[in-house]
């Protein structure tokens, strides 16, 4: 198997790494960056539990060889917290609104809304739901997580007031 | 006019109900580090010198393992184990029931593989890559046997057999017809009481089989010691029950084996039984001599659990009066090629139909449970609950539609309510029910959904029709009971004040999400007076907690929560103890309150309270003194069984061309008596609409009898469950929570989990009828059996 070298910034930090050409982006950043947000849920792009950002758009992780992630920026879950460790005002809005169950889904489904709101920042309720429809949740039956996300985008526009 | 339970002075047994948490809605304690990818789950677990699990699964439905040839995966640096490996030790994966009710019919890998996905041999290898390859290097060599697929086939003389024997209890037993349990419980005389009915309504249901669709799929990380112990993190529901059965099953005492308490990615039931995946990790690390990490991929995990699918004959009696007189369910459960318990199933399942409504006394169910070459089934939030209420929820539609009866009004006619007797856990585990919002739930919803404005179905016209539906359900709280059943229930929790006044709470119990941890500090916070930001929850293992049975039954708050309080108030007993020798008064005239400005517990002189001292000043000289810590653990048992109600109404669009169901409209009662945390319950119930509205009109796993492979292969996207987009609108799903008290549950609390999904498909069903005028007697109710019974209606009617 070829190694190639990649470099990666993620989270706002340079990676330099020899990776496999078969090693999915997924499992470099759980097992070997051990960042944990980034979830397998299925492993062919069913459930969106792996969405991670390259730059302001999401990407299913679990579908990315490494080596095609060469000179990517990803952001994860880990990553949108401020160095202060406060939260993102997307995260917090899940939180707030108990949009969170068992939490699996929760970094996948933050990533996603994440790149929803950088589209668009004043979505309605339609946007939302088709923006969100390849991410799975079992626990919440969605309506929670909608309202998260339509309240974040509304506490970033006062924000910005 | 309902009981306002936030009230103090409305709070029985004078308990009580100050600054509190209790009721109020509070962010979830963990939610940031679920927000934020750092909770850590088992699948997330990294251990040095880890080596990565991978599992061979059975290719055939039925077969005979006649070799395992391992040597070239040996060659390529692998750890193989089979079943040659493993002391043929026979257990059952679920340790709930009581040993005289487990039967017990498999080991940690067998000799014969009896269904599609079963657990053949596994490795353990350097690399995840390593393992996969090492697995495709493993030979084996399989006699091939005819397999069985419906119940109705397995029962049949000349059916394969997929055993000879099994165990209950201790005792070796045959098995005839692949009939695995067979449970008939009967009450007063069904006969005499069908015979006093004006009319007998007779019908068959079918659910077939869904699954867990849980996100994290079945892992577990096993670590042996250097001490020959082995340390264990997995997806379970049940930290003992996982030790239990890994000491049973490796043959090492329980103080050898330690499992750690972490969250999970959602189980909805799968994971109240050990699944395969973690006795397998355990006994190839014990065999490595390293620590393993063992994920089920997706596609192995569809393989690994299911809900039971179950048929009903239901025969129920009415009286022109609108009573009922009788009730007689009939049930044929296929549980598939192992048991995990469908004795106790069909006990349960006998206690939820008998608890719907009162049938005078006249109750009788003949249950056989049989064993089919497929997945072996076990509980799905509700343990048959959602498979009866159904039956008997469509039956009590069907009945009001024929005899002209009001659907609501009947109902308040013929539940069982306060003062009437619960089957918590079938016939074994019976309560007096205390508090009820089935009154509320019916009576309000009617107007707040206008549900007398439906029209009849015969009035619809148009390609797009409307219909509401009523159902309601319930679920246990717990197993628990004055006496001692077939279900073992107590739970544990230590208590411990620190030298500084803030509180740690220390208890084995899991939360799947449903906000339960929160919950138990809530508890202590109210009953020690201390600030909810100032109670700390420990983390918990098998060594350091005493036995709990397990988060299954919607026991989490009020028998895990029943267990926290129970050990804060011994440790407040303390507390007054050490404040009165300290103060030099009589502990008897303490009392103590939440001091908002110190943010501390405060112990006073009850009626002289300017005689005080803060739990921080308490609890910092006691130490000071080297009294010791004010702490305390004890096991606690509920001695109730109340079920927590819930009521649907859904009101469906029925597309006549396409035959897909929408929901505009969506009203939910839960009654939990008093909540811990509202939205979290709310939460609940909109989930559980989510997952019973994929039961309902979606969800089902069809095997393909030539190979005995599930049709969808294992994959999410050829199981349709509900995403966002079949979800109401977020304005038209509407939650309300009864006004409840339930005077034996910690501050009033009972549980909502598996209530949640119990009367959802039947609400839908009548909803269905009510806007097409079709009645569906099986689940799913897909588009395509839609559009084919709407074409079958159009064709009757034009011969008519």
């Amino acid at each position: 198997m070829s190694m190639h070298k990649i470099t990666l910034k993620v989270n706002g930090v340079n990676r330099t790494l020899e990776v496999k050409s078969n090693e999915l982006l997924l499992n470099v950043l759980r097992d070997r960056l051990f960042l944990t947000g980034a979830k397998y849920g299925c492993g062919i792009a069913e459930c969106g539990a792996c969405t991670i950002l390259n730059g302001d758009r999401s990407v299913l992780s679990c579908l990315v060889p490494a080596v095609a992630a060469d000179g990517w920026e990803i952001t994860t879950a880990e990553g949108l917290v401020d160095k202060d460790g406060n939260l993102s005002t997307l995260q917090e809005s899940f939180v707030d609104n108990a949009a969170i169950q068992c939490g699996f889904c929760t970094p996948g489904m933050v990533m996603t809304s994440t790149a929803l709101l950088r589209e668009n920042p004043d979505p309605d309720e339609e946007f939302v739901r088709d923006y969100l429809r390849g991410n799975y949740c079992r626990c919440t039956g969605y309506i929670s997580i909608v309202k998260a996300v339509l309240d974040a985008a509304q506490r970033m526009k006062e924000g910005k007031q | 006019m309902y009981l306002n339970h936030l009230d103090p002075k409305n709070a029985p047994h004078g308990e009580e109900y100050c600054h509190s948490m209790i009721g109020v809605n509070t962010p979830r304690s963990d939610g940031a580090a679920k927000a934020s990818g750092t909770m850590q789950y088992a699948s997330d677990l990294i251990i040095p010198g880890m080596l990565y699990g991978a599992v061979l699964r059975s290719p055939y439905p039925h077969a005979e393992i006649l070799s395992i040839d391992t040597s070239e995966a040996e060659a390529m640096g692998a750890v193989c184990l089979t079943y040659q490996d493993i002391k043929p030790v026979v257990y059952n994966e679920r340790s709930v029931s009581t040993p005289s009710g487990t039967y017990r019919d498999r080991t940690i890998l067998p000799n014969k593989a009896r269904h599609v996905g079963e657990p053949i041999a596994a490795v353990a290898a350097e690399t995840e890559e390593l393992a996969y390859k090492a697995v495709k290097a493993l030979k084996v060599e399989y006699k091939v046997l005819p397999a069985v697929f419906e119940p109705e086939d397995a029962l049949k003389d000349d059916a394969p057999q997929l055993y000879d024997t099994i165990y209950l209890d201790e005792q070796e037993i045959k098995v005839k017809n692949n009939i695995g349990v067979v449970r008939n419980i009967y009450e007063g005389d069904v006969e005499a009481g069908l015979a006093k009915a004006d009319r007998v309504f007779e019908r068959d249901f079918s659910l077939g089989r869904i699954y867990h669709a849980q996100l994290e799929t079945k892992c577990a990380v096993a670590k042996p010691e250097v001490d020959g112990s082995l340390t264990v993190w997995g997806t379970c529901q049940s930290i003992h029950g996982c030790r239990q059965l890994l000491a049973y099953a490796l043959q090492m005492p329980l103080s050898k084996v330690n499992v750690k308490k972490l969250p999970f990615g959602g189980a909805f039931g799968s994971s109240i039984q050990v699944n395969t995946v973690i006795p397998i990790c355990a006994a190839i690390a014990k065999k490595a001599g390293r620590p393993v990490k063992l994920t089920s991929a997706r596609e192995e995990d569809f393989y690994s659990h299911q809900k039971y699918p179950s048929k009903y004959h239901v025969r129920i009696g009415v009286t022109n009066d609108g009573i009922i007189t009788a009730g007689h369910v009939k049930a044929l459960i296929d549980f598939g090629a192992h048991q995990v318990q469908p004795l106790p199933f069909m006990g349960c399942t006998s206690g939820w139909f008998a608890s719907l409504y009162k049938y005078q006394g006249n109750i009788a169910f003949e249950g056989t449970a049989v064993y089919t070459n497929k997945t072996p089934c076990c509980a799905m939030q509700g343990y048959g609950n959602p498979q009866i209420n159904f039956a008997i929820e469509s039956m009590i539609d069907i009945i009001c539609d024929e005899m002209g009866f009001d659907p609501i009004d009947f109902r308040l006619k013929n539940y069982r309510g306060p003062g009437d007797e619960f089957w918590g856990q079938g016939p074994t585990i019976r309560s007096i029910i205390k508090s009820s919002g089935v009154e509320e739930s019916l009576v309000e919803g009617r107007k707040v959904f206008h549900f007398d404005d439906r029209k009849s179905p015969a009035e619809k016209t148009g390609t797009k029709r409307r219909g509401k539906g009523v159902a309601r359900g319930f679920h246990c709280s717990g197993t628990g009971g004055p006496k001692e059943g077939e279900v073992i229930d107590y739970s544990f929790a230590t208590v411990k004040i620190n030298e500084d006044g803030s509180v740690d709470v220390l208890s084995p119990v899991t939360d799947h999400g449903g906000g339960t941890w929160d919950a138990l500090r809530k508890i202590v916070s109210e009953v020690l007076q201390v600030p909810y930001d100032m109670v700390g929850l420990s983390p918990a293992d098998t060594m350091n907690t005493g036995y709990d049975v397990c988060t299954h039954a919607t026991r989490g708050v009020y028998c895990g929560g029943g267990a926290a309080k129970n050990a804060a108030i011994k440790v407040r007993e303390k507390l007054f103890e050490y404040a009165g020798r300290m103060m030099d008064e009589n502990p008897g005239d303490l009392e103590v309150v939440m001091d908002p400005v110190a943010h501390q517990g405060r112990v006073q002189v009850k009626n002289y309270p300017a005689k005080s001292m803060t739990i921080n000043e308490i609890a910092r000289k006691a130490w000071i003194m080297s009294w010791g810590t004010l702490a305390y653990s004890d096991s606690y048992r509920q001695k109730n069984c109340p079920p927590c109600f819930t009521t649907h109404f859904v009101e469906v669009e029925v597309d006549t061309e396409t035959g897909i169901i929408t929901f505009p409209h969506v009203l939910i009662y839960g009654d939990c008596g008093v909540p811990m945390n509202p939205d979290l319950v709310k939460g609940q119930l909109v989930g559980s609409f989510n997952r019973g509205l994929g039961y309902t009109v979606y969800e089902y796993l069809p095997t393909d009898e030539k190979t005995g492979h599930l049709k969808n292969m294992g994959l999410l996207v050829d199981y349709k469950t509900p995403s966002v987009y079949e979800m109401p609108r977020v304005e038209n799903m509407q939650v309300e929570l009864c006004h409840t008290y339930e005077p034996t549950g910690p501050f009033g609390a009972k549980g909502i989990g598996e209530a949640a999904l119990a009367s959802v498909q039947a609400a839908i069903a009548n909803a269905i009828y009510n806007a097409i005028g079709i009645r569906f007697y099986e689940l799913p109710i897909t588009p395509e059996v839609v559009l084919a019974a709407l074409k079958k209606k159009k064709e009757e009617e034009a011969r008519a």
